[in-house]
């Protein structure tokens, strides 16, 4: 009975079928799904973030990050050739060029016994792993391997988890705090705000990336989970400023508006009108501004792990990686390349997906880049 | 319009002197000192350093002998680290390299952004779009540490048209070509995408239906009625610029190894050299804050709809 009832109070058109409500973020979902670019960076994003938590599980089919295996320095990237195949190419090439300098056309009886002892030593060289024994040189390096004989792969898996850590960390920290100060600032107005906006705008004024660099630089610790924290902590306390205008600006828009009146002559509190009535009338522009903040919060500790401030060996990021990098990259540009392009490519598809979301939300939007 | 310079360029001072404070006191901070060697000196020679340099004062006294020193004198201090010459000279010495670098990629950045913006906007949906605004978004998308080894790679390693690393005085004015194009990769972007869509938003506006309407050339109508409107968010945007352009000047100083300002600020930081490090950070906080003002009168001539009052 009291189902039917609900049925009949929704609304129906002129066949008896029910009308279905379009609200504002279901409208920007469709004109999302519109936009091909912003779906495959939705894609490849998505993407991205599964394989940094499946690589979580300990099962997962990759080499260790930190595991040093001094033999496999410096190996090239190869899909079908082993790393024992790579190593023997590499120990031959060096052989006969030094035979070639020493006037030799062929190689002498001492090193095609050194050949043929290393062919041994790949055949049979075993190493204990998570308690199984394998055949080491029986490994494959799909994007080489590193200074230290350390998968390049499983180093950018892993630097992915910590890049896309610190951008989820900072994103929410930023919502958090910023959402936070821009709502009481909006709401109250008078001498709070007049305070909270000096506040924010004098941080405005401060060059803080600069400001961020002499803090990690100052409290550098060699304690690695010390360093993620100070990392977290420096990115954090500059992330929120832009998110507190924009909610400030919205909350001022809404707060004289027909329905927050509505509610307040029905004696709502303060808090739930904010919660429950302004927020969620803003949720579309935070959504927007954290999907294209995210890669800042990447870029940010990039760029600290660049300059030798943030993550460091034997831990990784991708800023720290393409830092490794940057010595030997004539030699061994892999080390380069791959870290690099796995940055660009989360970079790109995120700032698609974050216009896309931007054009979706706002579709006359004035400050469309 | 007098009245609102001057009081914005008063507004200055007090911001500078915060930003001083909070760097005085965020650099003492940190555990640590500028005599802290590797090895480690006898009590008394740490003793008589501290006191030459008077850190051996409250640090409140020690503040205020820096403020009145760099108020009245102009003078940043010994540096605690290099023996032989005073911050200023460092500074003077350093500062022309990285302003060079910092003017020569901001031009590049304003002159081809907003030239590759207006062709872009004019000819919409064509090559002469996409293909600008692709390289845009890969600019945009490419953080400067990966465009410079990349370059650096290609140009310098692999063709070697151009040299790795060095400046002016050694290598000649080829040197400054990569630090120039890594560093205003990222301006050239943004303002190339922020001067496209702001010049199609005004193409259609009214004023400039009517300007057509009374018939004057396609030349006149872009150049004096829609590029003066449409340069607004363009000259809004040269003050974050301006910030970043310093930001990332730290990271291509270090890449091509330019002889600039930059190094200090992670070097000072490491050595406690704090006078050095305060310097740096005093003249690059001045130079934003100058270029924000310029930039937030430049806006008030631009467009006549503001009025300071």
């Amino acid at each position: 009975m009291n189902t039917q009832e609900k049925n009949n109070s929704q609304p129906v058109n002129e066949f008896n079928q029910p009308i279905k409500g379009v609200s504002l973020n279901l409208d920007a979902w469709r004109r999302l799904k519109k936009n091909k670019m912003a779906i495959g960076g939705l894609f490849v994003v998505l993407f991205y973030i599964l394989i940094a938590s499946l690589a979580f599980i300990p099962g997962f089919p990759i080499h260790s990050y930190d595991k040093i295996i001094l033999d496999h320095q410096h190996l090239p990237p190869s899909l079908t050739k082993t790393a024992g195949d790579l190593l023997y190419e590499k120990t031959e090439k060096k052989l006969s060029a030094i035979a070639k300098k020493r006037g030799r056309e062929s190689l002498n009886e001492e090193e095609i016994q050194e050949l043929k002892d290393l062919r041994h030593q790949i055949e049979n060289e075993t190493m204990e792993e998570d308690g199984k024994t394998i055949k080491v040189h029986q490994r494959r390096y799909l994007f080489g391997t590193d200074y230290h004989g350390r998968d390049m792969l499983a180093r950018i898996v892993f630097g992915s988890q910590v890049s896309i850590g610190i951008g989820i960390v900072g994103t929410l920290t930023a919502m958090l705090i910023g959402i936070t100060i821009g709502s009481i600032a909006g709401y109250s107005g008078g001498r709070t705000d007049y305070f909270l906006v000096r506040f924010i705008d004098i941080m405005y004024s401060l060059p803080y990336m600069i400001l961020v660099i002499i803090f990690m630089a100052m409290f550098k610790s060699d304690n690695q989970i010390q360093r993620i924290i100070n990392l977290y902590i420096a990115i954090a306390m500059v992330s929120w400023l832009t998110m507190a205008r924009i909610v400030r600006g919205q909350f001022i828009s809404l707060k004289n508006s027909e329905f927050v009146e509505a509610a307040r002559s029905i004696g709502a509190s303060k808090t739930h009108i904010i919660i429950r009535h302004i927020l969620p009338n803003t949720l579309g522009i935070i959504i927007v501004f954290s999907t294209l903040s995210f890669p800042q919060f990447i870029l940010a500790e990039a760029f600290l792990s660049f300059l030798g401030l943030g993550i460091s060996a034997p831990f990784a990021s991708w800023g720290s990686l393409i830092s490794d990098a940057v010595e030997g990259m004539d030699l061994f540009p892999w080390r380069l390349f791959f870290p690099a392009a796995a940055m660009t490519i989360f970079l790109f598809a995120m700032n698609f997906l974050g216009d896309g979301l931007r054009d979706a939300f706002d579709p006359q939007s004035k400050n469309r880049l | 319009m007098t009245k609102f310079i001057i009081k914005r360029l008063l507004s200055i001072f007090p911001t500078l002197l915060i930003v001083i404070t909070i760097c005085f006191f965020l650099v003492r901070m940190a555990p640590g000192g500028p005599f802290d060697l590797e090895k480690t000196l006898p009590k008394v020679i740490q003793d008589n350093m501290k006191k030459k340099y008077h850190m051996d004062e409250p640090l409140w006294k020690q503040y205020g002998r820096y403020v009145t020193d760099l108020v009245f004198k102009l003078d940043f201090g010994p540096s605690y680290r290099y023996q032989d010459h005073d911050v200023s000279y460092y500074i003077g010495k350093s500062l022309p390299n990285s302003a060079m670098l910092g003017i020569i990629a901001l031009s590049l950045a304003v002159f081809l952004g907003v030239g590759v913006g207006i062709i872009s906007a004019l000819k919409q949906n064509t090559l002469a779009d996409y293909i600008p605004m692709s390289i845009a978004v890969i600019g945009i998308s490419v953080p400067n540490f990966v465009v410079g080894p990349v370059l650096m790679y290609y140009l310098a390693l692999k063709w070697q048209w151009l040299p790795t690393s060095g400046w002016i005085m050694e290598g000649g004015p080829k040197t400054i070509i990569m630090p120039a194009i890594t560093l205003s990769l990222v301006f050239f972007a943004y303002i190339a995408r922020l001067s496209r869509s702001s010049l199609l938003e005004v193409l259609r506006s009214d004023y400039i239906r009517t300007a057509r309407a009374k018939g004057l050339s396609g030349r006149v109508v872009i150049f004096k009625h829609a590029l003066k409107g449409a340069m607004l968010p363009v000259v809004s945007y040269l003050g974050p610029a301006f910030s970043f352009i310093i930001t990332g000047s730290v990271v291509v100083e270090s890449i091509f190894r330019v002889p600039g300002l930059a190094k200090f600020f992670v070097q000072s930081a490491l050595n406690r050299d704090y006078t050095l490090l305060l310097g740096a950070l005093i003249i690059y906080s001045s130079i934003l804050m100058v270029a924000n003002f310029v930039v937030d009168v430049a806006y008030s001539f631009i467009d006549p709809r503001i009025s300071y009052k």
